[in-house]
């Protein structure tokens, strides 16, 4: 009886791994069209997936930058021009993910912590992978296979689903790992960039307990995934393109909207971060002194208001011209008594500030409550 | 004997411990609601708490806590659909999720700008957009009036407008949200009706109460 029990168990076993190893990648946009039925309803998914994230308003509204990623991703992946559809994703947590038919989502805040084009195509090159590897079908099969013995207890279509945005098994994040690589050099980037985005992403993720879903968080482990690239780009010479100039010049708006964001959501902690960094600062708009001003003010410790007068000051030499600085300064000084300054400020923010600034109506009432 | 006596007793302990009920409609008869901490006059024709809630238990950090509060609630189509909800915050616990404490001194835009992080972090609402924020009066007190919106996973565009004040006693908001397709428009002046009968009451003033023992078996 035990032997019969265990060679049903064997069986089972053997079926999950013939089944998984089944699987193929895609070879081109028309391999796309020869998908099982399977993974037919997992596209289905997919799509209703695509519908909600529109329908609730969570794509980022940016059209030269989201041309800008396709653009990129077409010449990392050409022979699936029109099939790999990418958007930006109106969200601050460091995270990318790319869903089973061929739709890949790119946070903002993420996007706010590349340095250049070489970078961004080391994430979108990982991402794209996912789809042509077909790894949330793969995941699905083995958590299939995995459920006659009870493993889990999370629907199938779910997991395959969560497993996009939240993160794969090690060995499929490996080979998303790899294959991305291998575009990234034949596409004519610098590899030697790869592994800087993931540094500083590491740093940031130590620094601030970062648990939320995260880009590479999950396995292999960030250090272990940075070594892995610096070896790789090792073997290759250096040089290809790195596309700072460009980069930079589409994502500054975003940056800044993202330290917005970011406050906005009281992860000043981020903020502060990211401002204080000079190497991550170079990258940001002047204007980003406002907000680190703002996240010291929320941070609240010892010398915070002095460090944040000081940071408003910043702005308002820099970029003299973005008015919320001016408000900043105007509240400092009430608060600190000092009426004629603060009725200067606020009037220089009227002038700088949209008609319809949200706030206008609060600085005309300090205006009046300082005569 | 035993049983017969055994029973009505059972009787009168079950009936000793219902409770009024949870939802009473609002008629001519009910409409102003006195709390601990405020009064107001309750529209006509809503559905509202019969006395306020006193406690409630939210995640800080993906942890619950049982916080005090005084919160009461009133829906005129269900709670699902619209609802006006009048909360009064203790000052130490006012931005919870935020860890931040509310002071007398604190200017309404900054209570504000903390109530929108606040609700964002609190509900995941990361693409809650602020339409508008000015100034108001509530009750005398410097106040803020913020019209917030966010579209729900069907596409529904919810709005949220809440009236909001800080003082030594706390934070209060009075907030109503509904679907800004047919629900808002038509029962937005019910909303601003109730703001303007709002009332600080003496009890405001009042020590603070003990969490109840049982509803910190949530946590």
């Amino acid at each position: 009886m035990k032997r019969l029990l265990g060679l049903f168990f064997l069986s089972l076993l053997a079926s999950g791994c013939a089944t998984t190893g089944d699987v193929t990648a895609f070879k081109d946009a028309n391999d796309t069209s020869n998908i099982q039925e399977s993974e037919g309803r997992l596209w289905h998914e997919a799509r209703s997936y695509d519908t909600t994230i529109e329908r609730s308003g969570q794509i980022y509204e940016d059209p030269r930058a989201t041309a800008y990623l396709q653009g990129v991703m077409d010449r990392l992946y050409p022979e699936f021009k029109g099939k790999i559809h990418v958007h930006l994703y109106d969200s601050t947590q460091l995270n990318a993910f790319a869903l089973p038919n061929g739709s890949v989502y790119f946070n903002i805040g993420l996007l706010a912590r590349i340095g250049n084009e070489a970078q961004l195509a080391a994430v979108l090159g990982h991402e794209a992978a996912h789809f042509i590897e077909k790894h949330s079908f793969r995941q699905r099969v083995s958590a299939k296979n995995a459920s006659a013995f009870a493993v889990s207890g999370i629907p199938f279509a779910s997991l395959a689903a969560v497993s996009s945005i939240s993160g794969f098994s090690r060995d499929l994040e490996r080979e998303a790992d790899m294959k991305g690589y291998e575009r990234l050099v034949k596409a004519g980037y610098d590899s030697h960039e790869a592994h800087k985005a993931f540094e500083q992403l590491a740093k940031e993720v130590k620094a601030l307990g970062i648990e939320e879903p995260y880009f590479f968080s999950s396995h292999p482990k960030l250090v272990e995934r940075i070594d892995t690239f610096k070896e790789l780009a090792a073997k290759q010479k250096s040089g290809g393109r790195v596309g700072a100039e460009d980069y930079n010049q589409v994502i500054q708006p975003i940056r800044l909207e993202a330290l917005r964001k970011d406050l906005g959501q009281d992860r000043y902690k981020s903020v502060i971060l990211v401002m204080e960094d000079s190497n991550l600062r170079r990258y940001y708009p002047a204007a980003g002194y406002y907000y680190l001003g703002e996240a010291y003010i929320h941070r609240d410790e010892k010398n915070d208001s002095q460090k944040a007068l000081q940071a408003f000051q910043t702005a308002e030499r820099l970029a003299p011209n973005f008015a919320p600085t001016y408000k900043s300064l105007g509240m400092h000084y009430m608060k600190a008594g000092n009426n004629t300054q603060a009725r200067e400020y606020f009037n220089k923010y009227l002038k700088l500030a949209s008609k319809d600034a949200d706030d206008r109506a609060y600085v005309q009432q300090y205006i009046s409550s300082l005569k | 004997m035993k049983k017969t006596f055994v029973l009505p007793m059972l009787l009168a302990l079950v009936g000793g411990c219902a409770q009024a009920p949870y939802w009473t409609l609002t008629d001519d008869t009910n409409r102003v609601l006195k709390s601990t901490s405020f009064e107001m006059t309750m529209p006509a024709g809503w559905t509202r708490t019969t006395t306020a809630d006193t406690w409630e238990q939210i995640k800080i950090d993906d942890k619950p806590q049982t916080l005090l509060l005084e919160s009461v609630t009133a829906s005129r189509d269900g709670v699902a659909i619209q609802a006006i909800t009048v909360t009064r915050r203790y000052a130490d616990t006012a931005f919870p999720t935020l860890k931040k404490k509310s002071r007398a001194d604190m200017l309404p835009i900054e209570a504000a700008d903390l109530y929108v992080s606040e609700l964002r972090k609190r509900y995941g609402l990361e693409r809650l957009r602020v339409v508008s924020n000015k100034p108001t009066q509530i009750n005398g007190h410097q106040g803020f009036e913020l019209v917030m919106e966010f579209k729900n996973d069907d596409g529904l565009r919810i709005r949220v407008v809440s009236n909001g004040f800080v003082d030594k006693t706390g934070f209060y908001t009075i907030n109503y949200r509904a679907p800004v397709l047919y629900y808002y428009d038509r029962d937005y002046a019910d909303y601003t009706k109730l703001v303007r009968s709002f009332r600080q009451s003496k009890g405001a003033f009042d020590p603070p109460p003990e969490i109840p023992g049982w509803a910190k078996l949530f946590t």
